[in-house]
């Protein structure tokens, strides 16, 4: 695994991991994009069989995530469970003990449909649309969320589609990696999950992404 | 044969109406009628349009007239007789109709009924509660049938089971549908009283008509007859020739400038079907038509898969009635009863395949000694090789086989779910049934036991943590019990995996068609696209339907339907093979046909900067453009096996050298195209085409995975592991969609010996490859001359391979190198 990758915004320092996570070192917190945790368990409730191992993977590269970094928060932003409760989400309350003193912070997506008591129980903070910490902006989809026009410095951090980047070159070669996205006003994460398809982003000429290619970070833009 | 049939009582009534419509019976007919008289089953072998539907659906009445000879004529509700299996929905009305006749004919009170996807709930409860005699069916339906509570009771009266068409169903998994659901049937029936019904397969001549009788009647464990109706028809093919040679041709380009000399041969003659081979291209020609010639307007039609159900019957039935001079169409208008104001087919670019084309040509003329006409339109000017070619091959009789599909596990899931829907299954008694059918019949217990274990535990799973649920096991039977999931089972029954697909409607009312998806999400508001010969501006979408108003703009988009293209036959690349021969070997030449004679310029030029491969010969280019080094290969065996070889090529030539390749292939021939030279020379060429390793090269080539990758998606939604949803449930249903690649993924990396996954591989292997096909081309070339030539330019040959690229990937190069060597040209 290559080391995480430094970049600046407003003189913060956030570090890419190629495990599809960043770490914001001011703050010491992780922040994620789209776990979808739950997925796998919601489809093989309705007799769709597909394999739990990728659940159990995604778990274990959090947990590797938060033991490399050492955070004192977890920032989620959005589609932290894929649908309604099922068995595979008390493998997380379970795994959620062993790391109580972490503070987590979910703002909501579009798939975070879980009961309110259900948070709390798992002692997850829960912000409804966007979570404002100093000039930085935590929501889950851009376009739900307009960005308010007296904090013209923020910057946003958001999730939701899940983007990849294309490449190509000569002999018409082609192919498609998922990235982080950063714009100028905003940064798009990757998906956490390995159980999630991607979208094709079409970045402007003075935006950033990099590449995450078999484990490595790749800046191509 | 003797006919002991001639003294029976129900021949003597069906010979006496057939007397009363100045008709006789033929002899294939009797000798069928003869075969279920005496409780035989086979194949009935017979050309649309000479009383094929008689020879089977007398062959039952009779047995019931001789059986009922007191009451024949007023029994009723005696119970499902015949199960009539077709693969076209749109055949049903009208086969219905001729059998309704002939009952009212024979006064007797036998009911037909139909049951298919459009048969309403009103008519489904009415067959629930009495079953016509006679139950003409699809084979999804079939299954729907077995997913019913009670299904065996409707068949224990049953005496046939008909499936017409066979050879269309055979080779594919709507076939492998209809083999199970006879094995249960028969099963049913062994049960209950030791009885079994009869099986009869009705199908055109293709070159594996034995082999298609025992896929159909295997579960009977007995031997089946063939009757052949002795027609032999005659075919006459002319080539419609562009007033001049383009000596660079490229698909698509030519065909359509051609409307001109397609316009007199449909004002002389009383109704034409022009054949295009894709829905897109027959738009932009009923457009041509119209454009070239106005006064058609109203006499000619268009009928592609994506027009609208009642459109498409409409037109069928103004074909039947001589009211159309012309009909642009598909496939879609491949099988199915005759129309027979057909006087003219013409065919718009190869078709493919000597049994399709001769099919196609069948479709005109009807009098058993009428002349069939087929004229054959060239979309480049090479295709005219193609004509020759298939003259040829009609002149020899080289006709295709279809082999049949073996061991779909999906179709099995599938079938086994729907078992369990019903009245549940015991696998011991269902694994004796299975292994009956000729799909199966190889399966290991051991496979089974896998199957059983996936259908009832879903794979591998984190014990505690699951909760997997779909089949259930009570009173020693499977059962799916959970309704919604018997509810989303019995919506996605069937084989024939679509794209997602759009309905489009008139914003103020009315329907036009259905669309791709992916076509209309590229469009904005106020585009203009073509569908059924009409020009629609997009407004929205709403509700999963695209809405549109009518267009009076010239300009408009024509969408390209994404439907798998056919590749060129083993028989038809063989022929042409042999023709090239023939011009290679006589090029100054001045006897042989037309087609060859006018292609000649081109062959010259071919010739003067490459060469023109003789049969023996196997031609190669390496050409140097802007574009990078590319590397053209024809070896004329179809764009799949040279999709498979080009990925082989790459990797045995990515051994070498660390190289990337993209590749590019068409029915003739495939490039490969890299930004640096491609080290293939005399000194290692035969050993880059060598058939050794073949296998493990092929697997090894990333490109079986890409390839498993596509494959994967059909087997999946037939498999039950990717839901498509239904009308109506879109947006509740959202958090189980998922697409086909990403389970790809998630499987080959956590799940690598899943079954279905592992049956995208063979199906990749065996069908997409052509293993067996393959494996013949690299023997062939062992023992040919490989010519290597440098050309200076592009060469006749190599530019439609260039222009009607498909693009793939293959690298050894690290991931990294070559990310990094994107970059700067990005």
């Amino acid at each position: 695994m290559q080391q995480p990758l430094k970049h600046i915004i407003h003189k913060n320092t956030f570090w890419l991991s190629a495990d599809r996570c960043m770490y914001w070192e001011e703050e010491k917190a992780l922040i994620v994009a789209d776990l979808h945790f739950g997925k796998t368990g919601h489809f093989r409730k309705s007799g769709i069989a597909v394999p739990q191992a990728v659940y159990k993977e995604d778990l274990q590269r959090l947990v590797n995530q938060l033991q490399h970094f050492q955070p004192k928060k977890l920032i989620i932003v959005g589609d932290m469970f894929h649908s309604e409760a099922n068995k595979e989400l008390d493998l997380f309350q379970k795994w959620r003990n062993d790391f109580s003193t972490l503070d987590i912070h979910l703002v909501k997506g579009n798939h975070d449909i879980l009961h309110d008591e259900w948070y709390q129980k798992c002692e997850i903070e829960i912000h409804q649309q966007e979570w404002i910490v100093h000039d930085f902006c935590f929501c889950h989809d851009l376009t739900d969320t307009p960005l308010p026009t007296h904090h013209s410095r923020l910057y946003s951090f958001t999730g939701h589609i899940h983007p990849a980047i294309h490449l190509s070159g000569m002999g018409k070669q082609s192919l498609r990696f998922p990235c982080f996205y950063f714009a100028k006003k905003f940064a798009v994460l990757p998906a956490f999950s390995r159980f999630t398809g991607t979208h094709l982003i079409d970045p402007e000429k003075d935006e950033l992404v990099f590449a995450i290619a078999e484990e490595k970070i790749i800046r191509v833009a | 044969m003797s006919l002991p049939l001639k003294n029976t009582i129900g021949y003597r009534i069906v010979c006496d109406w057939l007397a009363s419509l100045q008709r006789q019976p033929f002899l294939f007919q009797q000798q069928t009628w003869q075969h279920i008289i005496n409780g035989q089953s086979g194949l009935v072998n017979a050309p649309t349009g000479c009383g094929k539907t008689y020879s089977v659906f007398f062959g039952a009445l009779i047995q019931f007239i001789n059986e009922h000879q007191k009451d024949y004529r007023n029994k009723k509700n005696s119970g499902l007789q015949l199960v009539w299996i077709t693969p076209l929905r749109a055949l049903a009305k009208d086969i219905a109709k001729a059998m309704e006749e002939v009952i009212s004919g024979l006064e007797m009170k036998w009911k037909v009924g139909i049951r298919n996807g459009d048969t309403n709930t009103t008519e489904r409860a009415r067959q629930k509660k009495q079953m016509p005699e006679v139950l003409i069916i699809t084979p999804e339906s079939l299954h729907l049938l077995l997913a019913q509570k009670g299904y065996k009771e409707i068949f224990l009266s049953l005496k046939i089971i008909a499936v017409d068409e066979w050879h269309e169903l055979l080779g594919s998994k709507r076939g492998v549908q209809v083999e199970l659901a006879i094995s249960r049937i028969v099963g049913s029936r062994l049960t209950s009283d030791n009885s079994r019904p009869m099986i009869w397969g009705i199908s055109a001549t293709i070159g594996n008509l034995e082999e298609a009788k025992i896929v159909l009647i295997n579960p009977l464990k007995s031997e089946g007859v063939i009757v052949k109706a002795e027609m032999k028809k005659t075919v006459e093919v002319e080539s419609i020739f562009p007033d001049e040679i383009e000596k660079y041709p490229w698909a698509g380009h030519l065909g359509i400038k051609l409307v001109h000399k397609v316009l007199p041969i449909i004002q002389q003659s009383k109704t034409t079907l022009i054949f295009i081979n894709t829905r897109g291209m027959s738009e932009t020609w009923y457009q041509k038509i119209l454009d070239a010639c106005p006064e058609l307007a109203g006499a000619i039609a268009l009928h592609h898969g994506s027009v609208d159900m009642e459109l498409r019957n409409w037109v069928e039935e103004n074909l039947h009635s001589g009211k159309l001079k012309a009909v642009v169409c598909t496939a879609s208008l491949d099988l199915g009863v005759d129309f027979r104001p057909v006087e003219t087919v013409i065919q718009v670019g190869s078709p493919k395949g000597v049994a399709r084309f001769l099919q196609r040509a069948g479709r005109s003329g009807h009098s058993f000694d009428a002349v069939s006409k087929i004229y054959f339109l060239p979309t480049h000017s090479l295709e005219l090789m193609e004509a020759a070619a298939l003259k040829k091959a009609i002149a020899e009789n080289v006709i295709e086989s279809r082999a049949p599909m073996l061991l779909c596990y999906d179709v099995l899931i599938q079938y086994l779910s729907t078992l369990a829907v019903s009245d549940g299954f015991d696998p011991g008694k269902i694994f004796q049934e299975i292994i009956t059918t000729h799909c199966y019949k190889e399966m290991t217990e051991e496979e089974w036991n896998r199957i059983l274990h996936f259908i009832s535990s879903g794979g591998n799973a984190l014990q505690q943590y699951d909760d997997y649920k779909k089949m259930e096991w009570e009173d020693e039977l499977f059962k799916i019990k959970n309704r919604r999931i018997a509810m989303r089972h019995r919506m996605n029954i069937g084989t024939i995996v679509s794209e997602s697909m759009l309905k489009v409607k008139f914003i103020s009312g009315g329907y036009v068609g259905v669309i791709e998806e992916y076509f209309i999400s590229r469009l904005q508001p106020g585009d203009v696209f073509t569908l059924a010969g009409r020009n629609l501006e997009f407004i929205t979408i709403k509700d999963m339907t695209a809405l549109v108003k009518k267009s009076s703009s010239k300009k408009s988009i024509v969408p390209s339907w994404q439907g798998g293209r056919m590749p060129l036959s083993a028989n038809l690349g063989f022929m042409l093979r042999k023709t090239l021969n023939e011009i290679s070997s006589n090029l100054s030449l001045e006897t042989g046909n037309g087609e060859l004679l006018s292609l000649l310029p081109l062959f010259e030029l071919q010739q003067q900067i490459s060469h023109v491969p003789k049969e023996n010969e196997l031609l190669i280019e390496q050409i140097e453009t802007d574009d990078g080094f590319h590397l053209f290969v024809y070896p004329f065996e179809g764009r799949l096996v040279h999709e498979a070889m080009a990925a082989i090529l790459a990797y045995r030539i990515s051994r070498i050298t660390p190289i990337t390749f993209s590749f590019a292939m068409n029915d003739y021939g495939f490039e490969l195209l890299s930004d640096q030279p491609i080290p293939v020379d005399d000194s290692n060429v035969y050993e880059l085409f060598s058939p050794e390793n073949l296998l493990e090269d092929i697997q090894r080539s990333a490109n079986s995975t890409e390839m498993a990758k596509r494959k994967f998606r059909d087997i999946a939604v037939i498999g039950g592991l990717i839901f498509q949803g239904f009308p109506g449930e879109q947006k509740k249903a959202r958090h189980l969609q998922n697409s086909a690649s990403l389970l790809f993924n998630v499987l080959s990396e956590y799940e690598p010996d899943n079954m279905l996954l592992r049956q995208s591989f063979s199906e990749v292997m065996e069908q997409q490859m052509e293993e067996a096909r393959l494996r013949d081309m690299l023997n062939r070339i062992q023992e040919s001359k490989i010519v290597i030539t440098f050309p200076q330019q592009l060469t006749p040959f190599c530019f439609p391979v260039k222009v009607d690229s498909m693009r793939e990937d293959l690298s050894s190069e690290k991931l990294e190198d070559r990310i990094k060597k994107m970059i700067p040209q990005s």
